[in-house]
């Protein structure tokens, strides 16, 4: 057992030329843990976890994975990554190839998986999100809910440490939002390490162990979801959690 | 496989023609068709009246030694323009790599070639080959001194063709390539270029048109191509017009034919990936 966090962020700034877009980020996430990041468009959430695996450099601080430093390139950067599982709010995968090839891929080539291995396991996978059944079809044959469950499968195939989603859900009908939390949920309850940017409340009271409040580049606040939703300690908050609950 | 006509780059771009607009293109294509009637018999009638229609101009085509005559031009056309061809894709290849590399010092090299190459006419490269370089004491032969400058003046076009490719390709593809632990190199091959091909497949196509429309020039290295062999047809017989007809009929085929294939590979692209 590790005493570790998962992910840890200290003193982490970073800027886009003159805009100033994360202001010295402090913040670990334990293993197990489920932290659901909220906070009003252009906050820099989406910024925060993609500095995690090093998809945006960062100006000063450091990033640290099961007590790792991220490195700043090369094989061991790509290690690294491979070891934090990341779903985008496009979900991304690769058109170009069928879903199970989608999930194979990278434990392949880059766990060096027996490809008869990976297969049965991404098949695994893909009946464990609800999918299957769609293993042979390409990427565009399946509809948007479909397509970031198997986002998640592919993710899942490499054992990742922790998983990061970029609002998950954003680009979903309706419809199928639903579907996509109960993967996700389901995860969390399995002990997976989350760091999850959403704007489904929600899911962040029901699966959240901790809770944070973002904006303009700095975390205003933090805490369980309870306290968090009942009493917002800043005006930001409730300003945020108000215009929220108009919509 | 269902048999209906798969929609072509137009049905994407404009709106089905209505009525009125659909009685306008018939009207049009009417005129133009007569106009291009009207234009190959003036053609044909010119060459009756001038006698390039006579039969001392064509009765060599009977013969079997001419065909093959020409068709030896044309192996060594098709030869000259594959070896080029296949030069100038692995050099726009490894220019693209440059221009898109990361190293300061690659990235300038490739962007100083590729301009240099785009902006230098094809010819001023083959004199270049034919001219300066024996010079220097290398030899080379006919059928490299037109393959290399033909190969050498498309590379930095294609270079660019498949930079745009990969630049087409949606910025998150390498990002959920890389977030799974695929290096840079590992991304490009397996995730970009592969889907990068699609978008580059119908500009490579053309270019392999260019390359074998500039073969032509083989005759200035006195290389035996299909158009050296032709003004050999044509002084031996004294039968300009009739040649170069026969010899344009020929390459107009061989483009056509390029062309289709083209479309064939667009088409069969984009039904797998919608199939
Ligand atoms: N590559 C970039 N170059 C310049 N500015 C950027 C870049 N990416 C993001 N920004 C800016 O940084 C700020 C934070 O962006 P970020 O995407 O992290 O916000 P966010 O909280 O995820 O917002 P949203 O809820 O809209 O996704 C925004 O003002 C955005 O315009
Ligand atoms: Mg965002």
């Amino acid at each position: 057992m590790s005493e570790h966090p998962v992910i840890e962020l200290r003193h982490v700034e970073k800027h886009f030329g003159e805009l100033h877009v994360l202001k010295d980020i402090n913040l670990s996430v334990a293993r197990g843990e489920v932290v659901v990041v909220i906070g009003p468009s252009g906050s820099g959430k989406s910024t925060l976890c993609r500095t995690i695996n090093r998809l945006e450099t960062i100006d000063s601080g450091e990033i640290r994975i099961d007590g790792e430093r991220i490195p700043r390139e090369g094989k061991n950067l790509a290690r690294l990554r491979s070891q934090i599982g990341m779903v985008f709010q496009s979900f991304n995968l690769f058109p170009h190839r069928t879903v199970l090839d989608n999930v194979t891929i990278a434990p392949v080539d880059v766990l060096r998986i027996p490809k008869k291995q990976a297969r049965e396991e991404a098949l695994r996978l893909l009946e464990r999100v609800g999918v299957g059944d769609q293993a042979r079809k390409v990427p565009a044959q399946l509809s948007g809910g479909q397509q970031q469950r198997a986002a998640i499968a592919r993710a899942l195939a490499m054992h990742p440490k922790a998983m990061l989603f970029d609002e998950p859900t954003s680009a979903l009908d309706p419809e199928m939002i639903g579907e996509v939390l109960n993967v996700m949920t389901e995860l969390a309850r399995e002990g997976m390490t989350m760091l999850v940017v959403t704007h489904e409340m929600n899911f962040a009271r029901r699966v959240a162990s901790r809770v944070i409040f973002m904006e303009n580049g700095s975390i205003l606040e933090e805490g369980s979801p309870e306290s968090f939703f009942t009493h917002p300690q800043t005006q930001r908050a409730q300003a945020f959690l108000q215009s929220i609950q108009d919509h | 496989m269902s048999k209906t006509k798969k929609p072509s780059i137009r049905d994407y771009l404009y709106e089905p023609p209505g009525p009125r607009t659909r009685t306008w293109i018939r009207v049009g294509t009417a005129l133009a068709l007569g106009l291009i009637a009207a234009l190959v018999y003036a053609v044909i009638h010119q060459f009756a009246v001038t006698g390039q229609l006579k039969a001392k101009y064509w009765s060599f085509f009977s013969r079997w030694t001419t065909w093959r005559f020409i068709g030896q031009g044309l192996l060594t056309t098709v030869e000259v323009a594959l070896t080029a061809a296949a030069i100038t894709f692995a050099a726009g290849f490894l220019l693209m790599r440059g221009r898109l590399s990361r190293h300061a010092i690659l990235w300038r090299l490739s962007a100083g070639l590729i301009s240099f190459t785009r902006g230098v006419p094809t010819l001023l490269f083959i004199y270049f080959f034919f001219l300066v370089v024996p010079r220097t004491g290398v030899k080379l032969s006919a059928f490299w001194k037109i393959a290399l400058p033909v190969a050498i003046s498309a590379c930095g076009v294609v270079a660019e063709a498949f930079r745009g490719g990969v630049n087409a390709v949606p910025r998150g593809q390498r990002e959920a390539a890389l977030s799974l632990g695929m290096t840079e190199r590992r991304a490009f091959y397996r995730i970009l270029f592969p889907q990068a091909f699609r978008y580059i497949i119908p500009t490579l196509i053309a270019e392999l048109v260019i390359v074998l429309k500039d073969t032509t020039f083989a005759y200035i290295v006195s290389c035996a191509d299909l158009m050296q062999n032709a003004r050999v047809l044509i002084s031996n017989y004294d039968a300009l017009v009739s040649t170069y007809l026969v010899v344009a009929v020929i390459y107009i085929l061989i483009n056509y034919g390029l062309n289709r294939l083209s479309e064939n590979l667009a088409g069969r692209e984009s039904r797998r990936k919608t199939a």
